[in-house]
């Protein structure tokens, strides 16, 4: 097992290379690579709080919506960067406020509770703009450039891969795997189990709100459905779940997989597409419920008792 | 007063669907944990196979319900067999099965409702039968949805006595009460799981049916359904059919009298709103004890 440090290294290593490709890559594979990053940090991020404690949070697209409606309205009077920071923690604010209320909540409850508040901060979003602005979306003026938004989105998946490590090392990481092992127990050992599980909720949700505000510059026009749009939050559940909620690299391993996959097919066979990720999803749970990274630990284990 | 009256029994028409939509989701859950998020997709189904054999063979929607339901009971115990069974024998625990058939749930969403597009496309379709108005008390009905009303009520409450006065009925209640000890005096969980999930998709195929009666039907109609039924099913107490009756005609009215008072573009507004204060301030369902 590598240390932390070694670890922390080896992102930062990871960064200096990856910032080198606005100069190297076409518009296109940039346009990829910029994809890549963003559901990488994504599943980081939801695997951050979701891996250790078994919640199932449907929320992500919510706190990417809310981000990317922060930047459709202040950008003009804030900085690009600003936006970004503000809609990071518009998704942690967000996401204490329903954590506080419902973080209780267990299983299915919790995961129907974060799809359904992600849909009422849709819909709501939706009137507001319709009766006082009287606009279905808007359109985003004076975008910064390709390569600025790709350094902002690499700096974001760096800071959550970061935040990921640090997390796992420390007392909070500690306390979240008690916490998705046995609960009760956990409080009988002195973990104060709601407050660890808001702050570290919290937390998490900045990465979402951050994305979805850096991102929300690359469509020009922007809609509720197109950002709050729940197919966010199912790639990013099923890409952390398909690489291992557990660990820190299947999450990354799948997202680079899943959205090369998906941008070559989901244009030309978009049915199809669909299907075959149904019938993926379907498959994995019923014979790999660990994720492809239990593969690589089984057989580690295996040569390891020998 | 006619006005009042039409208002409620819009709101009472839209809550029996509602009622038999979620009392099959209810039956799945309460049963055997099982989240099937993709509960909608197979009302979509339904709607979609009484839409094709009306239009084609021009047969009463409504002889065609047993049909229906006859035909997503069966692909209901291939469904379980494929996808469910595995879930519910090889999790180490309850909570488990929940988060594993949720995922599962989606996976076969993305199917069903893709495969539609694929073999009907995104086309709205429809058929109309028995528009007429009907004249009560001073209020106009048209006459498919009173039927409709009709079929949906009597459906649920026939299921409801079935569950209560029955011995299959006292079986699966049993089961929902405790599968351990429903197993220790000799309830034959291992067939009985397969036919309640096959009657709980079955009542989603007649609510799809009975829909396409009134309603015009696409390949994206059942997801709202799936929602509306976990909010119903939430309102009303997991496990508990009658609790899903009464919750489908309570939501119903709360939309359609909160929607009269507002603004319709605040339907959803208004169901997730119930949906997040019921699970707020009473967790186990407004009828629990």
């Amino acid at each position: 097992m590598k240390t932390t440090r070694e670890q922390l290294l080896a992102t930062l290593a990871c960064g200096v290379v990856l910032a080198a490709a606005p100069w190297l890559l076409s518009d296109f594979l940039l346009a990829l690579a910029l994809s890549c990053l963003m559901y990488a940090a994504l599943a980081l991020s939801w695997a951050m709080f979701c891996g250790p404690t078994n919640y199932l949070s449907l929320a992500t697209s919510a706190f990417f919506g809310l981000g990317a409606y922060v930047t459709a309205w202040s950008l003009g009077t804030l900085p690009y960067g600003a936006a970004v920071l503000a809609g990071g923690l518009a998704g942690s604010a967000f996401a204490a406020l329903i954590g506080a209320g419902v973080l209780h909540l267990r299983g299915a409850y919790f995961a129907v509770i974060t799809f359904g508040l992600g849909e009422l901060a849709l819909h709501s979003i939706t009137y507001t703009e319709k009766t006082y602005f009287h606009t279905a979306g808007r359109i985003i003026g004076d975008p910064p450039e390709n390569a600025v938004i790709y350094w902002t989105v690499l700096a974001l998946a760096l800071a959550a891969a970061a935040t990921a490590i640090l997390v796992r090392s420390s007392r909070l990481g500690t306390a979240l795997r008690g916490i998705g092992s046995d609960e009760e127990r956990a409080q009988t050992l002195g973990v104060a189990t709601r407050r660890v599980k808001v702050l570290a909720f919290s937390a998490s949700a900045f990465f979402p709100g951050a994305l979805g505000a850096a991102m929300a510059v690359r469509w020009t026009y922007i809609e509720p459905l197109s950002v709050f749009n729940p197919f966010i939050g199912f790639q990013t559940v099923l890409i952390a779940m398909l690489g291992g909620a557990q660990t820190l690299l299947g999450p990354i391993v799948s997202a680079v997989f899943f959205t090369l996959v998906s941008e070559f097919l989901r244009l030309r066979f978009p049915y199809v597409f669909l299907i075959l990720l149904g019938l993926l999803l379907i498959v994995l749970i019923l014979y790999l419920p660990g994720g492809l990274a239990s593969l690589l630990q089984r057989r580690f284990w295996r040569a390891g008792a020998r | 007063m006619g006005f009042w009256l039409e208002l409620a029994a819009s709101g009472l028409i839209t809550g029996g669907i509602y009622a038999v939509v979620a009392i099959g989701l209810n039956l799945q859950y309460g049963l055997m944990r099982i989240m099937n998020i993709s509960h909608g997709e197979f009302l979509m189904l339904g709607a979609y196979l009484t839409w094709l054999a009306h239009t084609t063979f021009g047969v009463n929607p409504f002889a065609l319900m047993p049909l229906v339901a006859l035909a997503l009971f069966a692909l209901g115990l291939v469904v379980y067999r494929l996808c469910f069974q595995r879930i519910a024998r090889t999790a180490p625990a309850v909570e488990v099965i929940e988060a594993r058939s949720l995922l599962v749930g989606f996976g076969l969403m993305f199917l069903v409702q893709n495969a539609v597009y694929l073999a009907w496309g995104a086309d709205l379709r429809g058929y109309s039968y028995l528009v007429e108005p009907v004249e009560i008390a001073g209020a106009r009905f048209q006459a498919n949805r009173l039927a409709v009303f009709g079929f949906a009520v009597a459906a649920s409450l026939a299921l409801l006595a079935l569950l209560r006065w029955t011995m299959l009925g006292k079986a699966v209640r049993a089961m929902m009460q405790s599968p351990a000890g429903a197993q220790l005096v000799g309830i034959d969980t291992r067939t009985l799981h397969p036919v309640v999930f096959g009657a709980g998709l079955a009542l989603a195929g007649v609510a799809g049916g009975l829909l396409s009666m009134v309603y015009e039907i696409s390949p994206s109609m059942g997801e709202p359904y799936t929602v509306t039924a976990l909010i119903v099913i939430t309102l009303g107490g997991l496990g508990s059919a009658l609790g899903s009756l009464l919750g489908g005609f309570i939501l119903g009215l709360v939309e359609a009298f909160g929607m009269h008072f507002t603004s319709p573009s605040l339907k959803m507004v208004l169901s997730y709103g119930v949906l997040v204060a019921v699970l707020l301030a009473r967790p186990k369902g407004l009828f629990s004890r």
